[in-house]
Formats: C-alpha cells, structure tokens, sequence
C-alpha cells in the first residue's frame, strides 16, 4: 500500500513539473490561500483523489468507516422530528472497494471467515431487543461476521467487541443463521450494508459486487 | 416455456441495468473512529491487558482549498458538530473526569463551539443525532473551554487523536491550521 501510495505522490510530483506551465494561470487565480501554491497544485483542476500527505495524525483509510441505523438514516429524521422514538440498531463497518477486482476467488474464498467489512470487526448496536434466528438479542453492543458459501451466507453475531476482525473467537458466537445469496443484483463497488423495514422488522442488507444477502431481524 | 423466456428476459435486463446502475458513491466525509488505547482492536487481537477506555466515531470532512475556521463553514461562535454528517460520537467504556466533572461510562455527543482563540468542548447527552442543528444545551453533561493551537501546515482532512497523556488521555482534534486539545483523567 505504501508502495502504491508513493508511485502516486511520484507520477503526481511528476505530472506538476510536467503540466507546470499550463497549470500556472488557472492556479493563480483558484488559489487565494498563500500557503498552498506549491504542494496541491495539479490536484485540485482535475478533481483526484484527496492526497494526505499533509496530515501529521493519521490518513483516511482506503476502505472508509460507515454506519447504518434503523430506521435507515435515523440522526436525519431526529432533527427533522424531535418527538421520533428512540433508534433500534446500527451497524458500524468499513467499505472496501472492488478495485476492479472480481469478489468471489479475488477478495473472498467460498467457506472462509469474513469480517463483513474491513479493518475492525463489523459492530452491531442494539439499542431496542430484537430478534435473529429465533434468538433474543438484548439491548447491547456485539460483532457480526460471515461465512460466504455459494448458495447460502452463514451470519454470526458474537459478543467478542472491539477488536480486528481477522480473528474471531468461536466460543464467543451467540448466534448463527443461514441466509441464501442472490446474485445479478446491481453491481456495489463499495461494500455496502443498510437496513430496510420488513413486515415483521428489518432486513440488514448486505451487498457487494453483484451478491446479496438479507439478514431478517424481528423487532 | 413462456415463463422461462420471461424469466431470461428479466435477467437480461437485470443485467442491463446492473451496467448502467452508479457505483454506489463513497461519502465525501467518511466515517472513522479512534480508539484510546490506540488502534485497541489490534492490541486485544495481539493480548492486551490495558484497558479500554475510550472511542470517537465521527466523519472527516476534507479541506478542500477552503478556509474553514471563521468562514461559513465553522462560524465562530456557533456549536460544531465537530466532524460530517451525524454528531461525532463519544463512547466512555469507563468512568473519566472531564474538565473536573465525573462523567460516568456511556454513549455521548461531542460538539465544539469554535472560537478564534478558544473552543469550547461541550459533552451532551442526546446521541444519534444529525450535526448540530438540534441542539439542546439542556442536555449538556459539561463544557470545556480551551485555547487553540496554530500549526504551519494545514491537515486536509478532520482529525481527531486520542494521546497518552500521564495517566490520562488528550483528545486533540485538528484541521486547517488549528488544533485543540481537550483532556479526560481516569
């Protein structure tokens, strides 16, 4: 990755010097900040990804964090209504991206462990009891993974928290269902999980590339 | 027969749509949490014994050639919500003392209110909320106020840290040119 990420500041820097001259006029009168009229000059005309090469703490990861309520977009209906009754669940997880690559045999293997994301272990918040699988799941907070097979995703909810999520602990699963997967849904690029209502709750949707797999949950 | 040809036609078209269909866009401030102890989850898969103290989940807007503080983006003298997006989240997995009060473990909402010389942290206590828009200072936990910090080089993108600071923890959050730190004791 750092490999990458330093081609790229390089054929940038390269590009700079190359398209310096033409770039000039147009920088001069985008650019009213003095301190910025070196370094991210070539960037900004054609709209790239954003460079963190000045951040002293820490870079945007390359798979971002997102989080999912239900009811979908709940902090959005809490301002527009105050009296909206409190959240039922989250999910907190990172999207990786295709990146041109297929998703099953290229990022993940039939009958593997998957996070349901990337980096730390995808979480599920609890905030009303609810149902998976014919188990009661009480308010709290817990971790969800997957084992990708072709016909069908088993969904596990464990209560082992805050950690990454290349290793889970077995012992610690409270739950495991088995959901089929449909494939020829739209394509996702990005990693995507969001809630819709169902008649007797919700369904956590999870989909990527052209796979996706709905977990029921009664509420 | 007919059925199947339907079916296929579906497909087909399902297909066609899958190809004409947007990625999904990535949002232009995405999300991000930091841990104190820092990058826990990897300590905990490696063993850790410290113990976990703290979380942020905010989202970090980018710069973007823009002047942020004083602008219309972070006003002076109006409550941030110290990131994108839904109000940055606070998770106390202990009991802290911030700015001298005891606040006990539990989920919060951080926002700052940005001053040029000063922030003021505010801890409050409606959670699952858009920005700042809502506000409701009856809801306060505490407020904080501090100096701000001036550095050289612009951060591009929100930055929220979580530093060892003897036996507590210092929340520094910075973008633009302007950091502010705000400490826990535990």
């Amino acid at each position: 990755m750092t490999v990458l990420y330093r081609c790229f500041l390089v054929s940038s820097v390269a590009a700079m010097l190359l398209g310096g001259c033409k770039e000039k006029p147009t920088q001069s009168t985008t650019n009213s900040t003095p301190q910025h009229s070196g370094s991210d000059s070539a960037g900004h005309q054609a709209n790239p990804p954003v460079i963190e090469d000045n951040n002293i703490y820490a870079d945007v990861d390359i798979s971002p964090m997102d989080m999912s309520y239900f009811p979908s977009k709940y902090p959005q209906q809490k301002i527009a209504d105050p009296k909206t009754p409190p959240p039922v669940m989250r999910v907190i997880y990172s999207r990786p991206h295709l990146q041109g690559r297929k998703l099953f045999e290229e990022i993940l293997k039939y009958g593997q462990t998957w996070r349901l994301g990337a980096n730390e272990a995808t979480e599920l918040d609890v905030f009303q009891p609810v149902t998976i699988g014919n188990k009661k799941l009480p308010v709290g907070r817990y971790t969800l993974y997957a084992i990708p097979k072709a016909g069908y995703w088993t969904i596990a909810v464990n209560n082992d928290l805050d950690l990454w999520g290349l290793k889970q602990d077995v012992s610690k699963d409270l739950l495991r269902v088995e959901v089929p997967v449909t494939y020829y849904n739209p394509v996702m690029e990005y990693f995507t999980m969001v809630f819709e209502k169902s008649d007797t709750g919700a369904n956590l949707i999870i989909a990527w590339d052209d796979a996706l797999v709905k977990l029921p949950i009664t509420i | 027969m007919k059925k199947w040809l339907f079916l296929i036609a579906c497909a087909i078209a399902g297909v066609h749509a899958a190809n004409a269909q947007q990625w999904a866009p990535i949002d232009k401030s995405p999300l991000d949490q930091v841990y104190f102890p820092i990058d826990y989850p990897s300590l905990k898969v490696k063993g850790t014994k410290e113990p976990l103290r703290m979380r942020v989940i905010y989202s970090r807007p980018n710069k973007s050639n823009r002047q942020i503080f004083g602008s219309e983006i972070v006003p002076y003298g109006k409550v941030w919500r110290l990131g994108a997006n839904e109000a940055t989240e606070l998770d106390l997995f202990t009991d802290a003392k911030i700015g001298g009060k005891k606040v006990p473990a539990g989920r919060y909402t951080l926002y700052a209110l940005v001053n040029e010389k000063n922030w003021t942290f505010i801890i409050n206590k409606e959670t699952d909320t858009w920005g700042a828009f809502k506000y409701d200072a009856a809801k306060d936990v505490c407020r904080v106020t501090v100096p701000v910090e001036r550095m050289d080089k612009p951060i591009e993108s929100l930055t929220i840290d979580l530093e060892k600071a003897g036996t507590g923890v210092n929340l520094v959050a910075g973008w633009d040119t302007v950091s502010a730190t705000l400490p826990f004791l535990f």
